[in-house]
């Protein structure tokens, strides 16, 4: 610490007495990378090739960069949705001025949107390494939920600004997703006016958006990321499964490992951060300058736009929604009208109630799923399921885009939809079973090996 | 007298409690009142009656719909004329009341079912009962005859005309679901000519606010 840095930190410690604190925060700050593998490796970025740390970092940076110039826009951007359909809003107005005349407008809101897309992808891989890694069954069940949490408030978030530019894209999507949400059971109808202020879009439901989207949101944001962080920085982030071996009594481990630690935060445990952040900004900045999307059509409440999609990381949902309709085309099932004075079994409700119960499960995950063993390719079922979930999103994503790949490649609509529908019900499978299958005979080998070493 | 009170004091049984007991207690249930009282504050984010309704008096004669690329993409926004229907095959996207999107067609009147037409014309909300996207008619599949409806590729049938009830009740008549998710037939708008200019007729609006 330079002369000066001291004297200013002295200043305040002589007054706040904060010097036990700062060291109690870089005492446990100190702990949060295990020691043994890094020290194994010899090297400070081995962190750099583990993906359940660096998604982690890379989605933490990215949310500071979604502040950064999401505050910049917020300078500019106008919350008013009044005027005719089809016309240009004084939102859609200020988001074109942002684009064209305020100076790097377009390039902080290009940053911004492709943040959102990469923030999404990086959280993506940080939850799927938690779901196969499974460190909630060493004491990390807090973490998780959390976790799921925060997955559910990055699409509110995404789903809160995709509606802001009040373009053509913008509206059709809310559209349909509000209609989503009133086809919730019993409350669907009470969720939807208190969130859009009514049931349908209005100019009322962009002052509610706008008001999520840049202060419920970032509030509790704030709050459950700093909760993440702070039980990280306790525990320590998980230990790579290389490391990993199962004690001896079967107790749950809970992350400290003991012995000397591998360097202390500054410089050593920041510096795959920052290399990882620096190259995080690059890659959205590249992405930002030279492949920002304009704001379509102004929304009109009377035309739906041709090739209306969601955005990719909803795709499998949107794909889900039509698989159905197309599942229930193909054996000649007709819903009927209401059961229970709800349309129960229509495609959409179907779709919401099956969307709904895989977010709860992934939830409440760590209180169905528990044991000791977190070794990915000892768990066979598990394992099978992930793979059985990745192929099955992947899959409805393309089923999704079944009209834009007819028109493209002139395939007739329904032979299409034939392919496709197969697929979806197929290829998961073709995945999963044979991973099942060979995990399986390596774990009950891998058993064998040890009763017999044993003996 | 003060004996008789001690008396009757000592039969009820008062449950013991001290005075930091008590005061926990009224504390507790003071805070826990407060809450509960501000949790009904949340009342307020309901929206008001009515709010974004359309006020005023509406206009029932339809009005040409924003679709591009079509025979009467010139003439969005003006009055649908019936002399502008010329032959079987030919219909439109409308507005009905400013705000209820429609389709008008002139369909081939031997081969609809269910229903009668008005000067060979007839009419649907063209909202789709899954989602409330805006279906459009020989627009995205100019060779089929049905209402498509792009988002997630429900038809319905203009040509055969169904019973069926609203999630609220609303009995009506409907065009039947030829394929997709759609749960419900698109409802008729029945329609009147008044001259020369196609209205429709205002008499069971509950059917049309399927879309919120």
């Amino acid at each position: 610490m330079s002369t000066r840095i001291k004297r200013i930190y002295d200043w305040i410690d002589k007054r706040y007495n904060i010097s036990p604190l700062v060291g109690e925060a870089q005492r446990s700050i100190n702990f949060a990378l295990p020691s043994s593998l890094t020290r194994q490796n010899r090297s400070k970025i081995f962190w750099l090739t583990y993906p359940y740390y660096y998604a982690g970092a890379i989605t933490a940076f990215l949310a500071i960069l979604q502040g950064v110039t999401g505050l910049l826009l917020a300078f500019h951007y106008v919350p008013s949705a009044i005027g005719d359909p089809g016309t240009p809003t004084e939102a859609y107005l200020s988001v074109q001025n942002i684009m064209k005349s305020i100076p790097l407008g377009a390039l902080i809101r290009g940053v911004h949107q492709w943040g959102a897309n990469l923030l999404v992808a990086a959280l993506a891989i940080h939850a799927f390494w938690a779901f196969f890694r499974s460190p909630y069954r060493v004491g990390r069940g807090i973490s998780w939920i959390l976790g799921v949490a925060l997955l559910g408030l990055a699409l509110a978030y995404s789903f809160s600004g995709y509606l802001l530019p009040w373009d053509q894209l913008g509206y059709w999507a809310a559209t349909i997703s509000v209609q989503i949400m009133r086809a919730i059971p019993v409350l669907g109808d009470l969720i939807a006016r208190i969130l859009l202020g009514g049931t349908v879009l209005s100019p009322i439901t962009l002052v509610r958006m706008y008001f999520y989207h840049v202060c419920l949101l970032p509030v509790i944001a704030v709050v459950l990321v700093g909760i993440h962080m702070v039980l990280v920085v306790l525990q320590g982030v998980s230990e790579p499964e290389e490391a990993w071996k199962p004690s001896a009594n079967k107790e749950i481990q809970t992350g400290k490992q003991e012995g000397p630690l591998f360097g202390p935060f500054l410089p050593h445990q920041i510096t795959p951060v920052l290399i990882i952040s620096l190259v995080t900004l690059g890659v959205a900045l590249l992405l930002g300058a030279f492949a920002v999307q304009m704001p379509g059509d102004p929304a009109n409440k009377f035309l739906t736009p041709q090739f209306i999609a969601p955005e990719w990381y909803f795709l499998w949902a949107y794909g889900l929604l039509k698989w159905i309709g197309w599942v229930y085309d193909l054996i000649h099932f007709v819903p009927p009208a209401t059961v229970f004075g709800i349309d129960l079994v229509s495609a959409k409700v179907v779709g919401i109630l099956i969307a709904g119960a895989m977010f709860i499960v992934l939830l409440l995950l760590p209180l169905i799923d528990r044991g000791t063993e977190v070794r990915t390719l000892r768990r066979p079922l598990k394992t099978a399921i992930g793979a059985w979930a990745i192929g099955l999103l992947s899959t409805l994503t393309l089923y999704a885009l079944n009209e834009i790949l007819s028109s493209s490649i002139s395939i007739p609509i329904d032979t299409m939809n034939m392919t496709l529908g197969s697929i979806v019900i197929v290829v998961p499978l073709l995945i999963a079973v044979p991973v099942y299958v060979i995990l399986r005979r390596n774990a009950m080998r891998a058993t064998e090996d040890s009763t017999h070493s044993h003996s | 007298m003060t004996e008789k009170n001690a008396d009757s004091r000592k039969k009820m049984k008062w449950p013991t409690m001290n005075r930091r007991q008590f005061v926990e207690a009224i504390v507790s249930v003071g805070i826990a009142g407060t809450v509960v009282s501000f949790l009904s504050l949340l009342m307020s984010l309901l929206p008001s009656a009515g709010a974004g309704e359309q006020q005023g008096e509406v206009d029932n004669v339809f009005t040409y719909g924003p679709e591009k690329g079509t025979w009467y993409s010139a003439k969005a926004g003006t009055e649908v004329m019936l002399e502008d229907f010329d032959e079987v095959g030919k219909g439109a996207g409308v507005l009905w009341r400013k705000s209820i999107p429609a389709i008008v067609i002139r369909v081939d009147e031997n081969r609809l079912r269910g229903a009668k037409a008005t000067n060979g014309l007839i009419a649907f909300a063209a909202a789709c009962t899954h989602l409330c996207c805006i279906s459009t008619w020989h627009l995205d599949r100019p060779n089929e005859d049905a209402l498509f409806c792009r988002c997630h590729d429900g038809a319905f049938d203009p040509y055969n005309i169904v019973k069926d009830v609203m999630l609220n009740g609303a009995e009506y008549l409907g065009a039947k679901v030829m394929a997709g998710p759609a749960p419900r037939a698109a409802p008729i708008i029945p329609i009147e000519i008044k001259d020369g200019k196609i209205a429709g007729i205002p008499e069971n609006l509950d059917v049309y606010g399927y879309c919120g």
